[in-house]
């Protein structure tokens, strides 16, 4: 063989190489969702949302209170989390703008996003659980919040640093004080791409289970009480699953898919919402 | 862009507001350290950093306790899923970047990125009913009969594979982490100069020397960025892992055993902690988890700036 058709011949393997490493990562993602959607739609009945739990190996009963459970404490999560991480990316993007303070704790943030979840949930359980001496639906929020503040503050930052400067020079030049530039002017502007932040957080923590183990813990009757253990879907997945009754395994299934749905639905939302308006795709 | 503007009293109070919510970030980091120290003081008080550290001793009845276990499984299931991982995910950044067309560059880089966004007690469930059934009855008795027959490695590979076992962990792992690895390392590509592409292609070269010997040299501390990020994140994955470790707190040789990771040691014992220097050990684990994941979390961001600047400049 000749040089050229050695180039050639190493050329192409290395190509086919890649190429099949990509359709490996797609075949994993087909294959995962594949699997929860088979097992999650015989699980899926009306019951499912209807029933609270029924007593261990007696058939029927739903998961009633976990989907309530896991509503009731990612609602709180985002009120706590929502308005701390908007509140912190505007000072970054706004007030402390070019400042160090603002490189600095946006990097922290960054450093935030990937700390184990596991470890929030052992820092909430010392704080909150050990002195109120219970386990509760507030201990769980705080600890979702906690994991939502660096998402929300690192896009709201990244989003007000595309609003153009002169759009905020336009309005001083109105005599507009800052606060009403960065109320009227610049959240308006940006405002796409803050929803995508607040979608994109909601996705991230509406799957975690770690944080929530020793915090709101779990609860096998309905309660609607944040000051009592809740139920919480990724929880009940996780006792059910590790279980050993069978219809304890379809309906672990079933919160599954009914979990992966929700949160590609906002995955995908989120990405085109930012493809729409920016023209391009969250930092993951 | 400093702003100098006369001080309206509302604004004062407004950008108080917004500076605290900023440095509840930094306040929370100190936070999560002191009271994790606090908590787990009277654990490295009784056992020490060393002793604690190297003592395979996991006894909740006699009230001693020892990470070297937990560490192990943390650092084998972390490592062995890097191993299996960063191949794949630069393979998959070298696709959407040089290879694929351009209508399918960004669906299949989008695609490959949604696999992090499913949840990973999704992982876990698919792990242990689906994954771990295949790897005990296909993938790890062929890997017995091929790899685990020659010396030195074959040990690796010894015992009855259940599926419940370091190497299913690290398979799922490694299945998580490629698409930070990829889309870290397709941001590094992606900062390559064009110019530079072009001219090796204009001498003739093919496709895979421009790769070898123009975009890797090129983004080469952002990819290692990249994959010290995933190494972060693998090292605090909680929910994949519980579900098929199977919290065996031994130090194994074999690649089919079960053992225990940080994570997974928190997770099931934690609420059952009877006695105090037992939680107190446990939140020690969770200490020395934040740490590690912080320093890793630290170099893999460095890097991963390094190369933003050093491409701009």
């Amino acid at each position: 063989m000749t040089t050229a058709q050695v180039r050639k011949l190493k050329n192409g393997i290395a190509l086919t190489v890649c190429t099949i490493a990509a359709f490996l990562g797609l075949f994993w993602l087909i294959f995962i969702l594949w699997d929860v959607l088979v097992h999650g739609i015989g699980g899926l009945h009306l019951s499912l949302f209807m029933n609270d739990p029924a007593p261990p190996g007696i058939e029927g009963g739903g998961l009633r209170n976990a989907f309530v459970g896991h509503l009731i404490i990612t609602f709180f999560a985002t009120l706590i989390g929502v308005p701390i991480g908007i509140l912190g990316g505007t000072f970054l993007a706004e007030y402390a703008r070019g400042r160090k303070i603002a490189r600095v704790i946006s990097v922290l943030s960054d450093i935030m996003v990937s700390v184990p979840s596991i470890v929030i949930g052992t820092f909430i359980y010392a704080v909150i659980v050990k002195p109120v001496g219970h386990f509760s639906g507030w201990a769980g929020a705080v600890a979702l919040a906690i994991i939502m503040i660096p998402v929300v503050l690192r896009t709201t930052e990244d989003m007000l640093s595309l609003v153009p400067w002169t759009l905020r020079e336009a309005a001083f030049a109105l005599g507009a004080p800052y606060y009403k530039v960065i109320i009227h002017v610049v959240y308006r502007a940006a405002a796409a791409g803050i929803l995508t932040g607040i979608l994109l957080s909601i996705a991230r923590v509406v799957g975690e289970t770690a944080p929530l183990l020793f915090t709101s813990f779990n609860n096998s009757f309905f309660s609607a009480n944040m000051n009592e253990p809740v139920s919480s879907l990724t929880v009940t997945i996780f006792q059910y699953a590790m279980g050993p009754y069978s219809n304890w395994h379809s309906q672990a299934w079933a919160a599954s898919l009914m979990i992966t749905l929700f949160i590609l639905v906002l995955a995908v939302l989120g990405r085109l919402l930012l493809a729409w308006r920016y023209g391009k795709r969250p930092t993951i | 862009m400093t702003i100098r503007l006369k001080k309206n009293p509302v604004d004062i109070i407004f950008s108080s507001i917004t500076a605290i919510a900023s440095v509840s970030v930094l306040l929370l980091i100190l936070g999560i350290l002191y009271v994790l120290i606090l908590e787990s003081y009277p654990s490295i008080e009784k056992f020490g950093f060393l002793r604690f550290i190297t003592s395979t001793d996991w006894n909740p009845v006699k009230g001693s306790f020892g990470a070297a276990t937990n560490l192990f499984g943390t650092a084998i299931t972390t490592v062995l899923s890097i191993l299996i991982a960063v191949p794949v995910a630069i393979g998959i950044a070298i696709f959407v970047t040089e290879i694929a067309p351009n209508f399918l560059k960004g669906p299949i880089g989008a695609a490959i990125e949604l696999l992090a966004a499913i949840p990973s007690i999704i992982y876990g469930m698919w792990g242990l009913f689906t994954l771990a059934p295949i790897m005990a009855n296909y993938i790890e008795p062929a890997l017995q009969k091929s790899i685990g027959s020659l010396p030195l490695v074959g040990v690796l590979f010894e015992g009855t594979p259940m599926g419940i076992d370091l190497l299913t962990a690290s398979v799922i792992l490694s299945i998580m982490i490629i698409p930070f690895t990829a889309s870290i390392s397709r941001d590094a590509f992606n900062l390559t100069p064009a110019v530079i592409k072009e001219s090796a292609y204009a001498l003739g070269a093919t496709k895979r020397e421009v790769v070898k010997d123009i975009v890797i040299p090129y983004s080469k501390v952002g990819v290692f960025g990249g994959v010290v990020l995933s190494l972060g994140r693998a090292l605090g994955e909680t929910m994949a892992v519980a579900f098929v470790l199977g919290n065996n707190h031994q130090i194994t040789k074999s690649l089919f055993d079960a053992a225990a990771t940080i994570t997974v040691t928190l997770a099931n014992e934690f609420t059952e902690a009877d006695t105090d220097i037992y939680l107190s050990s446990l939140f020690y684990l969770a200490l020395l988890l934040f740490v590690m994941s912080f320093i890793i979390l630290a170099l893999a961001k460095f890097f991963i700036l390094k190369t933003e600047k050093g491409i701009k400049q």
